[in-house]
């Protein structure tokens, strides 16, 4: 995917060239034309944005006006253990992402890749990607009630655990949530995966399989070096969500019980609406960008210089 | 013999992948009364679906609700949509100066997360009395939509050979009638896309409608299933469950209706 996109660049690119010389009978339409979209973004998008960093280094609880502190909330985000919760559980959000949804959509797509009625199979996995994070936090809160879905049908199978709490105790209930957002977000990788796959130049493979490469020997040198740069899409767009991570969690536990399960999202709605500290929320927030972004340029910057190394 | 094992495989993965389904639909269907949390695994006939969806309507008192959020759904994505595409054909066709950057400016407000908007927007609706409105959140999830749809409709318009915006104008059009008239038309699978994949973000919204509203009036499906939840999740399960199937049976009929067009639109890297 990548690739197109390269591809796309350069009849916009030319655009962009032409740009810098010669007449320019439209300007005024043009500017006519980008305006609203331009002020619409910089009004209700930038402006927030600006707001919660300038917020975050005072103090403020929406009352009255915001007093300057420094970096005084940093300091308290820093030092409070509920937020060091939180950052070690967002950390295991990510890490699990990209563990069991990536790994189990590549799964689904190389298993069901040139067999027959291979789109029939990928079906069941596909349908939770339609249902909101709501409906899925529903679901999965009644199947994971103590004694619940997943208890009975382990006691039935006869396999030990069934008596555990799993949206009380900490960090099992974050490890079932991530299992719960993974049975939402595999379907939706594997048809990535699947898409890569069809991409495949069908010569390399067909010659490896005439030298008697099959199944995992396949796999392993011809298919996944071919998916590697679908594989960063994948991985960053994982990386990306699981860091914003709310819904299933509010939902099925609000983060508790004592703060036990929040995700730096779920923090920083706390610590804004709930708690009205709007300054620590604000830094919450500012962290929370920092993260995304550096781990976004960090990971696809690491990407293409692999491949320009290959 | 190696030829049965992915069938097998897939097919016994594909049955665990249902059993939450399974879980969802049987236990929707059973009478309040019938229910007991102890034998959830138990299929129901009793058919009691109809009326549990009723009840979860009527109970989260959804009427006015879906209304609200069809109408989000609708008008965010296509004003969005409308705006993006405007951004993306300035660009494009009429060659805007330091186009690139102001398409990186509009984009780049997709880049940083939601979460670093919500409290200003909070504040800021409050005071100017948008808070707790319909027009409020059609504000915002208009501008939530615009990023994205500039990305597409730049990366669509691209594709639009120049000659075509060179030959309307020797024709004597004005830009405004080549955006409507011609180069709108042309994008309909585009523009489709956009819509479908914005309107289903903004059915499925939570935080946003969490933090922009609070009155049944105004308050979209998800924070309203939220509730219901946190109200009957105890008393009345079969509800919950039948309020959480009815909120996701337009999206996924959506979602199975366009999967193709998705499919063939990411193979081309449209998306």
């Amino acid at each position: 995917m990548t690739a197109t996109f390269a591809q796309q660049e350069a009849p916009a690119g030319t655009g962009r060239g032409s740009g810098s010389g010669g007449p320019r009978p439209y300007r005024w339409s043009a500017w006519g034309f980008t305006a609203p979209g331009v002020l619409i973004v910089a009004v209700l998008l930038y402006l927030p944005f600006l707001w919660t960093t300038f917020l975050s280094f005072t103090r403020y609880n929406g009352l009255g006006s915001p007093e300057w502190a420094g970096l005084d909330n940093y300091q308290a985000m820093f030092s409070d253990p509920a937020l060091l919760t939180s950052l070690r559980n967002t950390a295991l959000w990510v890490a699990g992402t990209i563990i069991v949804p990536v790994g189990f959509g590549l799964l689904i797509a190389v298993l069901t890749y040139n067999m027959r009625f291979g789109a029939w199979f990928r079906l069941p996995f596909l349908i939770p990607y339609a249902i909101s994070g709501v409906a899925v936090g529903v679901i999965w809160s009644f199947i994971l009630q103590s004694g619940g879905a997943l208890s009975q049908a382990l006691d039935t199978v006869g396999v030990p655990g069934a008596d555990s709490r799993w949206l009380l105790d900490a960090p099992l209930n974050t490890f079932v949530m991530i299992l719960a957002a993974a049975w939402q977000a595999s379907g939706v990788n594997a048809l990535l995966f699947v898409i890569g796959l069809q991409s495949i130049p069908k010569e390399p493979v067909e010659a490896a399989r005439v030298d008697g490469a099959s199944g995992w020997r396949l796999f392993r040198s011809i298919l996944w070096p071919m998916l590697r740069p679908l594989t960063t899409v994948v991985v960053g767009l994982s990386i990306v969500a699981s860091l914003k991570t709310f819904d299933v969690v509010w939902v099925m536990t609000q983060g508790g019980p004592g703060r036990s399960s929040e995700t730096l999202a779920i923090t920083m709605y706390r610590e804004t609406f709930v708690d009205s500290r709007y300054g620590l929320g604000g830094a919450v927030s500012v962290f929370l960008t920092v993260v995304t972004l550096t781990a976004s340029i960090a990971y696809l910057r690491r990407q293409l210089s692999e491949r320009k190394a290959l | 013999m190696t030829k049965a094992i992915r069938p097998i495989v897939l097919g016994v993965l594909g049955l665990l992948w249902l059993a939450p389904v399974y879980l969802l639909i049987v236990n929707a269907a059973k009478l309040p009364a019938d229910y007991s949390s102890a034998e959830v695994w138990k299929p129901a006939f009793g058919g009691a679906l109809l009326d549990n969806m009723r009840d979860a309507w009527e109970r989260a008192d959804l009427s006015v609700t879906v209304l609200s959020t069809a109408i989000y759904s609708l008008t965010g994505p296509l004003i969005g949509v409308l705006i993006g595409a405007g951004v993306g054909f300035a660009i494009v066709a009429l060659r805007l100066r330091h186009g690139f950057w102001w398409f990186v400016f509009v984009f780049g407000g997709t880049v940083f997360p939601i979460q670093m908007i919500l409290m200003p927007l909070f504040v800021g609706y409050a005071d100017a009395g948008l808070y707790d409105t319909r027009l409020g959140l059609i504000l915002v999830y208009s501008v939530i939509s615009v990023p994205f749809s500039a990305f597409v409709m730049r990366n669509f318009f691209s594709g639009i050979a120049h000659h075509v915006f060179e030959a309307a104008v020797m024709d004597g059009a004005t830009t405004w009638r080549i955006f409507w008239r011609i180069y709108l038309p042309m994008s309909g699978s585009a523009l489709v896309a956009i819509f479908i994949l914005q309107a289903t973000f903004i059915w499925n919204d939570l935080l946003l409608g969490l933090t922009l509203s609070q009155s049944d009036d105004v308050r979209p499906i998800m924070p309203a299933l939220t509730s219901l939840q946190s109200t009957y999740g105890g008393s009345a399960m079969p509800v919950v469950l039948a309020g959480g199937l009815l909120v996701s049976i337009p999206t996924v009929l959506l979602f199975l209706a366009t999967q193709r067009i998705f499919s063939r639109g990411l193979a081309l890297g449209q998306f």
